[in-house]
């Protein structure tokens, strides 16, 4: 290694023995997204990761690699020729759940329903719930302000994507929404794999039945009636039902299961860096740049899962037609050659190239609204509780899978 | 300054026009680049921003094709 030749050179750092002793097992040949480990040590895991080990592999269940490093991920995102997603986006995905479209097709079936969806979420119609968001934000802050402290996933991370998303969007009421929360909380975390197939299973009922009341409504011009419009694919089938259906499941899990995650962080970070809050408080202009920069540095969606349709090398690893590959997002977002730093978070970073929201056509649909929550988030809150802290005893509680979740975060002030 | 817009490779993050508005459209009905697949001359005196909207594109969707 020291003359700059033997490029086989072994890393120190990277043999199973270091890995088993600084991670309690072989991060590249034997990797978990489910170990409470990478739970417990996630920031420290991830940064090790997009360092020194481009590809790693998982033995759980039928096995998965997962893709580390900025160029590989974005590279392998917008090849949906190599990397299908029509096989799925889960690891070890539970049986007969059904596929969910456009997360869960390529092109060009995925293209026809996002060039009718897109516009339902563009960034000028995000825009435009800008103020209703705003107010919601508010009418929940109203409800715990006087009291002092809140417990604020349950109040209020939890609450305000899915009223935002519901309300705006899909015009379902919000009064099933603890409900459909908790399905899409316990089906992607629950330990127990059928378990989680039971809890999808609740959350697909509950959409169809509404699915199919709105198609004897008179049409709104909505998002909904889009859906039931649905598209012709090119070799001339029209969509069926089940794919209708399964698109309004995957945009509720993405409306309801992500944005969360960063508010939940943003709201923690500020609460534990005075400097960071009062920058922002002082300039209001960089909140646009904390949002980004949040986003990047606490990504809900770990991973995602692709398949591959050839034998295909990345890095250095072989990965053979058939296998299943994970894009790991959040490794991705604190690339050191991509960025100064990534593993320390400031509000004035400016034009980060982050891949929280995923890279290639399967870029979050939802991108532009979470945008528009986490600005409502941040602004009304500083306004309103410029000064608040962790309350002793509240600090938050994680799970992460391919997802990563705030369980919890009691706050004071 | 000229920039080509990828066409198939821009996917709608937004992020050029957020640092670029002058030099980035976003199509209104999608919000994708507006003028993908083309390419366009960024007017004198916004080459910073460009370079910022550029540097921010997840996609790596511009391309400085004259300097
Ligand atoms: C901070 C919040 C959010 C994050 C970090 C996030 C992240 C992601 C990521 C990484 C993907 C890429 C999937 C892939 O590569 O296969 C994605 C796709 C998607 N997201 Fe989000 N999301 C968020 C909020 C939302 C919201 C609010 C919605 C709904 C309104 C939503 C709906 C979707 C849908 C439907 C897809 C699938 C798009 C496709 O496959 O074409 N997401 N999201
Ligand atoms: S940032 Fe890149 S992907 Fe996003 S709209 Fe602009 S060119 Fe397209």
């Amino acid at each position: 290694m020291n003359d700059g030749t033997s490029r086989e050179s072994i890393d120190p750092e990277t043999t199973p023995e270091a890995l088993v002793e600084r991670f309690g097992r072989d991060l590249i040949n034997d990797f978990d997204l489910d170990d409470p480990a990478f739970n417990d040590r996630f920031d420290e895991t991830l940064n090790f990761m997009v360092r020194k080990c481009p590809v790693v592999h998982s033995t759980v269940g039928k096995g998965y690699y997962l893709i580390n490093t900025q160029d590989d991920v974005r590279a392998a995102a917008q090849n949906w020729q190599t990397f299908s997603s029509a096989k799925g986006y889960m690891p070890n995905r539970p049986d007969g759940l059904p596929y969910l479209m456009p997360e869960e097709s390529d092109p060009p079936i995925h293209t026809r329903w996002r060039r009718v969806l897109n516009p339902h979420l563009s960034p000028k119609v995000c825009a435009s719930y800008e103020q209703a968001v705003r107010d919601d934000a508010n009418e929940l802050i109203d409800r715990f302000i006087e009291r002092g402290e809140c417990e604020f996933i349950s109040e209020f991370g939890a609450l305000l994507p899915g009223w935002a998303f519901f309300k705006n969007v899909l015009g379902l009421p919000i009064d099933d929404l603890a409900m459909l929360v908790n399905g899409v909380e316990e089906g992607t975390f629950a330990p127990d794999l059928d378990a989680r197939a039971k809890h999808f299973a609740g959350v697909f009922e509950y959409l169809e039945t509404h699915l199919k009341w709105r198609s004897t409504q008179p049409s709104r011009g909505d998002l909904i009636d889009t859906i039931l419009a649905g598209v012709t694919y090119d070799d001339g089938t029209i969509a069926p039902w089940e794919h209708k259906v399964s698109i309004l499941v995957d945009l509720t899990f993405g409306g309801i299961a992500t944005t969360t995650f960063v508010m939940g962080s943003a709201i923690h970070h500020l609460a534990t860096h005075p400097d960071q809050r009062q920058l922002l408080i002082d300039q209001p202009v960089l909140v646009e740049n904390a949002i980004e920069e949040y986003a990047r540095f606490f990504p809900p969606v770990v991973a995602l899962g692709r398949t591959a349709t050839s034998d295909v090398e990345v890095s250095g690893t072989s990965i053979k037609e058939g296998e299943f590959v994970m894009l790991a997002y959040a490794c991705a977002s604190r690339d050191p050659r991509h960025m100064d730093e990534p593993e320390k978070i400031d509000v004035r970073r400016e034009g980060i190239p982050h891949s929280t929201f995923g890279v290639g056509p399967h870029r979050c649909i939802g991108s532009n609204l979470a945008r528009v929550e986490l600005t409502a988030t941040l602004e009304e809150w500083l306004k309103r509780i410029p000064e608040f802290r962790v309350k002793s005893g509240g600090e938050p509680t994680y799970v992460t899978g391919f997802l990563r979740s705030m369980r919890s975060l009691h706050l004071e002030w | 300054m000229k920039v080509h817009i990828d066409e198939i490779k821009c996917s709608g993050h937004g992020r050029c026009a957020k640092y670029a508005p002058n030099v980035f459209k976003l199509s209104d009905d999608d919000g994708y680049n507006a003028d993908r697949g083309q390419t366009i001359e960024v007017p004198a005196g916004e080459e910073e921003n460009a370079q910022l909207g550029i540097k921010s594109c997840p996609e790596r969707a511009l391309i400085i094709v004259e300097d």
